[in-house]
């Protein structure tokens, strides 16, 4: 193989060897000059429609039993107001306790149908009827403050970061490598095709930075497809890229398998596990950078709130919002709650939505990293001024 | 004679150019693409595969297996008794099997979450040489799918096949679905795809691995006594997917209360099994599981076995169970359909096979997959008019796609999945050379594992979800090594020349032919922007 000793500056000596080629490109993906006071964004969604009802129940709320007793997990932490913590979750139960995770409770983006797909376009391009071309996340960065820069971890371009600024994306190797000139020669290639171009160079920069995943460690964890650490090595590298020295300030990381129609208390033990072995994953990771960072994972929409035929549940409205990070103003749920008094329910079947997602992500975008309200409520999400930018979350 | 033409449809329609055939079809591309529809065209040979009543069969004896040598389903070993072969070899071996597949198996990996342990049971190692096995025969489906597609000459057929199995997609992601996904497609779909749109509707819904993938098995009638007795009702999944995914698509008129009351008509449509027999005998659902764990508690004497016999007749079946079934009329999508058991949820799908919704949803959909991903008004419009002057015939609207001037631009506009670009390697280089050993690894490292599609969506279609920086990357690497092995005659370009014809660019042809090595230029006409598109 081609792999020798001067693998660490490899790709260097790459953009040295094919400088001229890519000169045409705009600024390259981690060339900016950290403005944003080394504060950091991360955003997980969680595809499938996560039952937020499971992750947080109100357990002092009188209907809950009535409702899904069977679904309850007995064993939930209580943490405050009357909600308890899915036990699967330990390491996310213990920073709420030292105040650095909080959740928003029955909040849910302004659709109000029940496809994933159409839910999951709406929640990232961040549009209330209508889905665009581009993500939020993508227009954020357009517009944003100073110059910020945004890299989407796993192997699929979500549309969250689809979209005119350069966002770069990463994730783990498995294949051997093209050698240096073989790169620059393509490169040439590529210099009439943006699309390919575009990709080839944020490539090149972000596999320099993510250096390789540690498989002794991800063992431990239990990692491969389905373990308990499945989603360890992205958060890992969502961690080196956001704690390096002019490393973007957003990231974002997509977590699969919510879609619990059946047999739901056995899947979501099993995704909650790792969805709390991901985050305390990104705390480890991150070291100092994690106290100034605020994670929030969002689901395009919960689950109904009665069981159905399967011991699982169908499509429902309003869900969860996990925030953690040193950044957050933890310990303390946001939200309204709306109650799960028959009457009070949407549609007579789902948790109703007292609280807009988009209010989370502005809160967020606003006090973390400085976006104008202006920019939040026109460019960013269009046509939500009503959905006021949540306060004090970080 | 254009060449150019014939490239066209040897790439674009065709799933890539095997040696001799950018000629062949030069002198009339487009008659050359429908002597392609036949009926038989995208069958897949069954030998050596499982048929979906052998895959529940083997399953059930399987179990029988279990559950005869070892009573009760959680004994433990007696004595000295010790596994045959050393566990931890055998679990480490799953833990490979696992990672080349790379399909999501929750149970599997529930039960190596301590890798190394001990396999503590003689079930558990029972069960993992079940998941193995499993495992090996979706392996076998991936492998004969993949050489159909390299070797076939009526690629247009594959990729027609393929559009429609991505369309009804059933991913294998559970243990159950591993054995079926592969049946499915050969069964449900591949013959159906040049029959009327609303045949190959009936038979992908009905089929036993799309009642399961979708929870149909988990939908009951609620006011029927076995309903109520158990505590369970409706499940909306397939209901939903059907009008949004398959049908009239999202956002096409139909509401919340259309997918609950589709729901309702879709109720007593099953998997035939001891499960459903113990239904009609007036059992439970619970003592199903209580069967498929090995449990045959007290109490359950001749009748109970009678039953079990009688469901081998309708194991691995789709069945129509009576008594599962919410009586009464139903309003969907503005229509009331009486009273008439299983012939009212088909009775449904009929009227949205000739709906103006879903004409709309599919036309769009296939000229997406044939034009661009932004496919102008006019081309849907033409498939639209010929769906339903037709009635939706399959035929019809593969030769009006193959007709869609649209479609012959002489710019490649379609950025190539994982799918496409191996299948397409191989055919012009050969099986090795695009896979190597393990076509599974291959599969997995560029993010599209057949019959492994994370959502009932299936594989996007569009050039956006594939060509981001790692995909592109990943790419790359696996270009680089497929120019480690190409074994081909002749240089880079002329490989260039037997693939794309006059279709690769005058850049790539002077790339390839000033690289270093031969394989640097076979790595070039790989990741050439002509060869990532079609």
């Amino acid at each position: 193989m081609t792999r020798s000793s001067h693998d660490i500056n490899r790709r260097t000596l790459m953009f040295g060897a094919a400088a001229v080629s890519i000169a045409s490109v705009a600024a390259p993906a981690f060339a900016s000059v950290p403005e944003s006071g080394g504060k950091k964004v991360v955003v997980i969604i969680l595809r499938g429609a996560m039952d937020g009802l499971s992750l947080l129940p109100k357990i002092d709320d009188p209907n809950i039993h009535e409702h899904r007793a069977s679904l309850v997990d007995a064993k939930a932490v209580p943490l405050s107001d009357g909600f308890a913590l899915h036990s699967a979750l330990p390491n996310l139960a213990a920073m709420y306790q030292a105040k650095e995770a909080a959740f928003v409770t029955a909040v849910a983006g302004p659709y109000r149908e029940r496809s994933h797909f159409e839910a999951q376009d709406l929640l990232e391009c961040g549009s209330a009827h209508g889905v665009m071309n581009d993500g939020w996340l993508n227009r954020a960065l357009q517009k944003a403050p100073a110059a910020y820069s945004a890299v989407s971890i796993g192997p699929v371009q979500p549309l969250i970061v689809r979209g005119r600024a350069e966002i770069t994306s990463w994730s783990p190797p498995m294949l051997p490598e093209a050698s240096d000139d073989t790169l620059a020669r393509l490169m040439d290639l590529y210099q009439k095709d943006e699309v390919l171009k575009t990709s080839l160079t944020e490539a090149l920069g972000a596999d320099k930075v993510a250096g390789k995943s540690d498989p002794g460690a991800m063992m431990g964890m239990g990692g491969g497809r389905g373990g308990p650490g499945q989603y360890v090595p992205l958060l890992q590298a969502a961690g080196k890229f956001l704690s390096q020295p002019n490393g973007p300030e957003i990231a974002v990381v997509s977590l699969d398998g919510w879609d619990t129609h059946t047999a739901q208390n056995q899947n979501l033990q099993q995704r909650f596990t790792q969805l709390d072995l991901a985050i305390k994953t990104l705390k480890t990771t991150m070291g100092e950078t994690w106290n100034k960072t605020a994670l929030f994972a969002v689901s395009e929409f919960g689950r109904t709130v009665r069981v159905n035929g399967g011991q699982g549940t169908d499509h429902g409205t309003a869900s969860t919002i996990v925030l953690a990070g040193g950044a957050i103003k933890g310990g303390r749920m946001f939200g309204d709650w709306p109650t799960l008094k028959p009457a009070a329910l949407f549609e007579n079947r789902d948790l109703a939505p007292a609280n807009d997602a988009r209010s989370v992500f502005k809160g967020v975008l606003r006090e973390q990293l400085g976006w104008a309200p202006s920019d939040l409520d026109g460019a960013i999400f269009p046509d939500s001024a009503s959905a006021r930018a949540m306060p004090n979350l970080v | 004679m254009s060449l150019v033409q014939g490239a066209i449809a040897a790439n674009r329609f065709g799933m890539g150019a095997k040696p001799g055939e950018i000629d062949a079809a030069a002198s009339d591309p487009r008659g050359w693409l429908k002597a392609q529809i036949k009926p038989d065209a995208a069958l897949v040979s069954g030998d050596g595969l499982k048929t979906t009543e052998q895959a529940f069969q083997d399953e059930r004896d399987a179990q029988r297996m279990i559950v005869g040598q070892l009573g009760r389903p959680n004994a433990r070993p007696q004595g000295n008794t010790r596994p045959q072969a050393s566990p931890a070899a055998q679990s480490s071996d799953m833990q490979t099997a696992n990672d080349q597949a790379g399909v999501q198996t929750g149970a599997q990996a529930g039960g190596q979450a301590g890798k190394g342990a001990q396999l503590r049971t003689p079930q558990q190692q029972a069960r993992q040489m079940a998941q193995r096995q499993a495992r090996d025969e979706l392996n076998g489906e991936i492998d004969a799918r993949t050489k159909h597609a390299l070797e076939t000459s009526d690629s247009f057929s594959e990729r027609w096949a393929r559009f429609w199995s991505n369309h009804f997609t059933v991913a294998a992601k559970n243990r159950q679905l591993i054995g079926l996904a592969g049946p499915y497609e050969r069964e449900a779909i591949r013959p159906h795809v040049y029959r009327s749109f609303g045949e190959l509707l009936g038979s992908a819904s009905f089929h036993p691995a799309m009642l399961i993938y979708l929870d149909a098995n988990k939908n009951f009638g609620p006011s029927t006594d076995a309903a109520k007795a158990r505590k369970v009702g409706l499940n909306e999944n397939l209901a939903r997917e059907i009008l949004e995914l398959h049908t009239m698509g999202v956002g096409s008129g139909y509401t919340q209360a259309d997918v609950t009351e589709f729901a309702r008509a879709l109720t007593g449509w099953t998997v035939g099994g001891p499960q459903t027999m113990r239904l009609l005998a007036g059992g439970g659902l619970g003592q199903g599981r209580a069967f498929r764990q090995g449990g045959f508690g007290a109490g359950q004497g001749q009748a109970f076995r009678a039953s079990l016999q009688q469901a081998d007749a309708y194991l691995g079946k789709a069945v129509f169970v009576d008594a599962l079934h919410e009586p009464g009329a139903r309003t969907i999508v503005g229509k009331t359909y009486k009273a008439e058991g299983k012939l009212q949820a088909a009775a449904v799908l009929d009227d949205l096979a000739r709906s103006r919704a879903t004409a709309k949803h599919i036309s769009t959909k296939l000229a997406r997959h044939f034009v661009s991903d932004t496919p102008p008004d006019n081309a849907v419009k033409k498939l639209e008019a010929v769906y339903m002057k037709s009635g939706g015939d399959l035929s019809a609207m593969a030769r009006a796609c193959i007709d869609l001037d649209e479609a012959w631009g002489e710019t490649a506009l379609k950025f190539k999945s994982p799918d496409e670009l191996l299948i397409s390697v191989g055919r012009s280089a050969g099986q090795d050379a695009a896979f190597g050993r393990d076509a599974r690894t291959v599969y997995a490292s560029l993010a599209q594992q057949p019959f492994g599609a994370q959502a009932p969506v299936g594989w996007p279609d569009d050039g956006a979800s594939w060509s981001g920086a790692d995909a592109v990357m990943k790419r790359l690497q696996w270009a680089n090594s497929v120019s480690q092995r190409i074994m081909v005659s002749g240089s880079p370009n002329d490989f260039l020349n037997r693939a794309l014809g006059p279709t690769a660019s005058e850049a790539t042809r002077t790339a390839v032919s000033r690289a270093e090595t031969a394989q640097q230029g076979f790595t070039l006409a790989l990741m050439s922007p002509e060869f990532q598109r079609r």
